[in-house]
C-alpha cells in the first residue's frame, strides 16, 4: 500500500515525515535538509524555483520571489491582516475577482494556494525520490485558528500538487499526536508554539481518541526572528559605541553578523557565555576592523525579556478564554525552535508549575504528528505476529558468583545466544550451570530459574575445556538452556517455562532494584573480577615456576615466589585497589621470566643458525657476546 | 436410528474439522505473509542501514568542516586587507595549508569564472548592483562557496549585476 505523507506546511519553513517501520521519520529534501523554506520564485528565464534555491536568489529577483504566502491563503483581500501584511511585501498582491488575494509572480497572477501547491509539489517529489515509492496522499497541518475557507484553500493546494489530502489537522493537535497524548483520557493540554515568525498557543482537550481545540491565541508577528533582530540591533549599537563604525550598511558584514548572532543565540541555550568573533568585519580609515564581543546568556535574556513575557501573557489569556485555570492544565507541549531557549522553558515551567514535553525536536514535532495521523489512516501493517520481548536479562552464574548475561532484556523473541565458557580448576570434571534472571551484577541478587550439572568433562588444566552454553527462547517464551563440552561431545540441557510470566509490577520492581543497587553491584563485581584475575595470575606463576623452574635464575625465582605469596595474602581484602597493586607487581616479575626465556631461546636459535646464511647477524651476536 | 445418528455425527464432525482446516489455513497464510513481510522489512532495513553508514562515513565531518569554513573566510578577508607582502605570503601559506587539509577530507571550492551567470543551486545573492556586466552576471564573489564530496555545504555569496542603469 502506498504511504501517506505527513506535511507541516509552515509560514517560513515546511517539513515532512512518514511512517517507516512503524515509527514516524522526518524525510530530508533533495538538498539534504530536514526543512524546506516555503519560498517560490520565477527567475528571468522563466524557470520555477522552490525552497532553498528560491531563497538564495531573492535579493536579485525580489518582485518574483514569493514567501510567507501562508499569511494570505484562504483570506479575503479586505481582511485587516492582509492590509497590515501587504505593506512590507517585495511582491505585488491584488484582490481577485472573488474577493480573495492574488499574488503576482512573473507575468501571471496566482492564488495563494497555487503558490503553496508549488511547495507541496516539491515536497512530494523529494519524498518520492527519498523513499522510492509513489506518494499520492497526504495529511497537512494548519494553525488551529484557521477558518473553513483557509482550511479549504490549504486542502486545494494539496490537490493542485497532486496529493489527495486525507485530512487537514491542527498543528497543536499534531504536536499532541507526536507525543502520543491522544491516548489519554480527559486531559487538558496547552501547546506553546514559538516558531520563527509566529507565536501560537492553544488549549486542547483530549478524550476517547478525539482531540478538541478549546481556545487559541498568540501573535502572528512574534517569533524567533524578532529575537535575532534584537541581538543584531544590540551588537550593532555596541560596536558603534566601541569602534565608532556603523556596519549596518555593509551587506556582507551584516550577513556575517546575522549568522553569528543566530549561532550565538543557539549556543547560549547550552552555555552561559559565548564570543562572537568576526575578524576583518570591515575596514576603516585606520585599517581593518575586527568584531570581537562577548555575549552572556543573562544579557540575551534581558534583551528579549519583554518578548518572552508577552508570550506568557498570551498563554494566560488563552487559558482564560478556554474557561480554565492554570491548575486545570495536565500537560504542556513545546513546539518551535525558539523553545530551546532556557529562559522560555523556565517561564513556561514557572507558569504551569510542571515540566513541559520537549523530547521531540521542536522544529519537527508537527510534521511527525502529521505522519502519526497518516499512520493511523494507513492502519499500517496488521499485527499478525505479535513481536514479544523478554522483560528481564537472562544469564548464568560464573566464577566468584558473578552474573554473566546471555540475553539482554528487551531482546525480541524468538532468539538464541551462545557463549563458550571453561573450567575454573585443574582436572575439574563437571560444571554447574545456574540459570538466572535479573539485572543485578551478582548472581545471588538475581532470581534463580534453575540449575543443572554437566559432567564427564575429561580431566584437563583449568581454562582448557570448551563448554558451549546456549540459551534459546522460542516464540512462546520457553527457554531451553544447553551446555555442550566440545572435547567429549557430552551434552546436557534443561527447559524452563514461564520466563516471561512476571507481572508488570514485578518487572518494574526488579528493574528499579537494579538501578538502586547499580553502583554497589559494580563495586562487588569489580572486586570479584580483580580476585579472579589475581587467582589466575597466581596459578600461572605457579605453573611457570613448575614448568621452567630449572631455567630461571634463582633471584627471579625468589622474587616471583615472594610476590606471589604477597598477592595471595591480599585476596581476602575488600579493596580491589590493594589486590590490583599486588597483582601488578607479580605480573611485572612474571614478565621478567618471559623475557629471560625469550632471550635464551633466541640466543640458542642464533647459535644453531648456519654462519653462511646469516653472516651479518651471526657477527653481531658475537660482538654482543663479547 | 443408531446408524442415522452415527452418520449425523460423522458429517457434523467433518464440517467442523473442515472449518478447523480452513481456519488453520487462513492463519497459516496470515503468518506466512507476516513472516515474509518481516523478512522483506529486514532486508530493506539492511540496505538502508548500509547506505546510511556509508553516508555517515562521508559526511560525519560536515559540521566540523562547516565551522572551519569561517576560519578560511577570515583568512581570505585578511589577505585582502594585508599590505605587508612578507606577512601576506605567510598568511597565504597558512591558509593554503588549512584548505589542503580540508581538501583531503573531500572539500572543494565552488569555482566562479569571469562573467559567469548567477546560479542559485551553488550561489547565494547578497546584493544586486548596477554594473557594466549583463544583468544576472556575477560581479563580485564576497565569500567563497564549498562542496563536500559533491554536496553543496555552503553556497558562494555573490553580488549580481542588475545591468547598466
Amino acid at each position: 500500500m502506498a504511504k501517506i505523507l505527513g506535511i507541516d506546511l509552515g509560514t517560513t519553513n515546511s517539513a515532512m515525515a512518514i511512517i517507516e517501520g512503524g515509527d514516524p521519520q522526518v524525510l530530508e529534501n533533495t538538498e539534504g535538509n530536514r526543512t524546506t523554506p516555503s519560498v517560490v520564485a520565477l527567475n528571468k528565464s522563466g524557470e520555477r524555483l522552490v525552497g532553498l534555491l528560491a531563497k538564495r536568489q531573492a535579493v536579485v529577483n525580489p518582485q518574483n520571489t514569493i514567501s510567507s504566502v501562508k499569511r494570505f491563503i484562504g483570506r479575503k483581500f479586505s481582511e485587516e491582516e492582509v492590509g497590515t501584511d501587504k505593506k512590507n511585501l517585495p511582491f505585488e498582491i491584488r484582490e481577485s475577482a472573488s474577493g480573495g488575494v492574488e499574488v503576482k509572480m512573473g507575468e501571471k497572477w496566482h492564488k495563494p494556494e497555487e503558490i503553496s501547491a508549488m511547495v507541496l509539489a516539491k515536497m512530494k517529489a523529494d519524498a518520492e525520490a527519498k523513499t522510492g515509492e509513489t506518494i499520492e496522499e497526504a495529511v497537512i497541518t494548519v494553525p488551529a485558528y484557521f477558518d473553513d475557507s483557509q482550511r479549504q484553500a490549504t486542502k486545494n493546494a494539496g490537490e493542485i500538487a497532486g496529493l489527495k489530502v486525507r485530512r487537514i489537522i491542527n498543528e497543536p493537535t499534531a504536536a499532541a499526536l507526536a507525543y502520543g497524548l491522544n491516548k489519554k483520557k480527559e486531559e487538558k493540554i496547552v501547546v506553546y508554539d514559538f516558531g520563527g515568525g509566529t507565536f501560537d498557543v492553544s488549549v486542547l482537550e483530549v478524550g476517547d481518541d478525539v482531540v478538541e481545540v478549546k481556545a487559541t491565541g498568540g501573535d502572528t508577528h512574534l517569533g524567533g526572528d524578532d529575537l535575532d533582530a534584537r541581538i543584531i540591533e544590540f551588537l550593532l549599537e555596541e560596536y558603534k559605541k566601541a569602534e565608532g563604525v556603523d556596519i549596518s550598511k555593509d551587506p556582507l558584514a551584516l550577513q556575517r553578523l546575522r549568522e553569528a548572532a543566530e549561532k550565538a543565540k543557539h549556543e547560549l541555550s547550552t552555555t552561559q557565555e559565548t564570543e562572537i568573533n568576526l575578524p576583518y568585519i570591515t575596514s576603516g580609515d585606520s585599517g581593518p576592523k575586527h568584531f570581537v564581543m562577548k555575549l552572556t546568556r543573562a544579557k540575551l535574556e534581558s534583551l528579549v525579556d519583554d518578548l518572552v513575557s508577552e508570550s506568557i501573557e498570551h498563554t494566560q489569556q488563552v487559558i482564560q478564554d478556554a474557561g480554565l485555570k492554570i491548575e486545570d492544565i495536565d500537560e504542556v507541549i513545546l513546539v518551535g525552535g525558539q523553545t530551546r531557549m532556557p529562559a522560555i522553558q523556565e517561564a513556561v515551567k514557572k507558569l504551569f508549575g510542571k515540566e513541559a514535553h520537549k523530547g521531540i525536536n521542536p522544529d519537527e514535532v508537527v510534521a511527525i504528528g502529521a505522519a502519526v495521523q497518516a499512520g493511523i489512516f494507513q492502519g499500517d501493517v496488521k499485527d499478525v505476529t505479535l513481536v514479544d520481548v523478554i522483560p528481564l536479562t537472562l544469564g548464568i552464574e560464573t566464577l566468584g558468583g558473578v552474573y554473566t548475561p546471555m540475553i539482554e532484556k528487551n531482546t525480541a523473541i524468538p532468539t538464541s545466544q551462545s557463549q563458550t565458557f571453561s573450567t575454573a580448576a585443574d582436572n575439574q570434571t563437571s560444571v554447574e550451570i545456574h540459570i538466572l534472571q535479573g539485572e543485578r551484577s551478582m548472581a545471588v541478587d538475581n532470581k534463580s530459574l534453575g540449575r543443572f550439572i554437566l559432567d564427564g568433562i575429561p580431566p584437563s588444566p583449568r581454562g582448557v575445556p570448551q563448554i558451549e552454553v546456549k540459551f534459546d527462547i522460542n516464540s512462546n517464551g520457553i527457554l531451553e538452556v544447553s551446555a555442550h563440552d566440545k572435547a567429549s561431545g557430552k551434552k546436557q540441557s534443561v527447559r524452563i517455562e514461564a520466563t516471561t510470566q512476571l507481572s508488570k509490577d514485578e518487572v518494574e520492581k526488579l528493574k528499579k532494584e537494579a538501578e538502586v543497587h547499580a553502583e554497589e553491584d559494580k563495586k562487588k563485581k569489580r572486586l570479584v573480577e580483580v580476585r579472579n584475575q589475581a587467582e589466575q595470575l597466581i596459578y600461572s606463576a605457579e605453573k611457570n615456576l613448575k614448568d621452567w623452574g630449572e631455567k630461571i635464575d634463582d633471584n627471579t625465582k625468589k622474587e616471583v615466589t615472594e610476590k606471589k605469596e604477597a598477592l595471595s595474602k591480599t585476596l581476602g581484602e575488600t579493596d580491589p585497589e590493594t589486590i590490583e597493586r599486588a597483582a601488578q607487581e607479580l605480573s611485572g616479575v612474571l614478565q621478567k621470566i618471559g623475557q629471560e626465556m625469550y632471550d635464551k631461546e633466541q640466543a640458542s636459535q642464533k647459535e644453531n643458525e648456519t654462519p653462511q646464511e646469516e653472516q651479518k647477524d651471526a657477527d653481531n651476536t658475537k660482538e654482543e657476546d663479547k | 436410528m443408531h446408524e442415522e445418528n452415527g452418520q449425523q455425527n460423522i458429517s457434523h464432525d467433518s464440517t467442523s474439522s473442515q472449518e478447523d482446516v480452513s481456519q488453520v489455513e487462513k492463519e497459516r497464510d496470515e503468518y506466512l505473509e507476516g513472516w515474509k513481510r518481516a523478512k522483506a522489512d529486514f532486508l530493506n532495513y539492511k540496505k538502508k542501514e548500509e547506505e546510511r553508514v556509508s553516508h555517515m562515513v562521508k559526511f560525519s565531518n560536515e559540521q566540523i568542516i562547516k565551522d572551519m569554513l569561517h576560519v578560511l573566510d577570515s583568512f581570505d578577508l585578511a589577505l585582502e586587507t594585508l599590505k605587508d607582502e612578507a606577512i601576506k605570503k605567510g598568511v597565504f601559506l597558512i591558509r593554503t595549508q588549512l584548505e589542503d587539509a580540508l581538501k583531503k577530507h573531500g572539500l572543494e571550492k565552488v569555482m566562479i569564472s569571469e562573467g559567469q551567470e548567477f546560479d542559485p543551486s551553488v550561489h547565494e545573492a547578497i546584493a544586486s548592483i548596477p554594473s557594466q556586466k549583463p544583468p544576472g552576471a556575477i560581479v563580485d564573489e564576497v565569500e567563497r562557496g564549498y562542496m563536500l564530496h559533491g554536496k553543496l555545504i555552503r553556497p558562494a555569496r555573490v553580488k549580481v549585476s542588475k545591468g547598466n542603469e
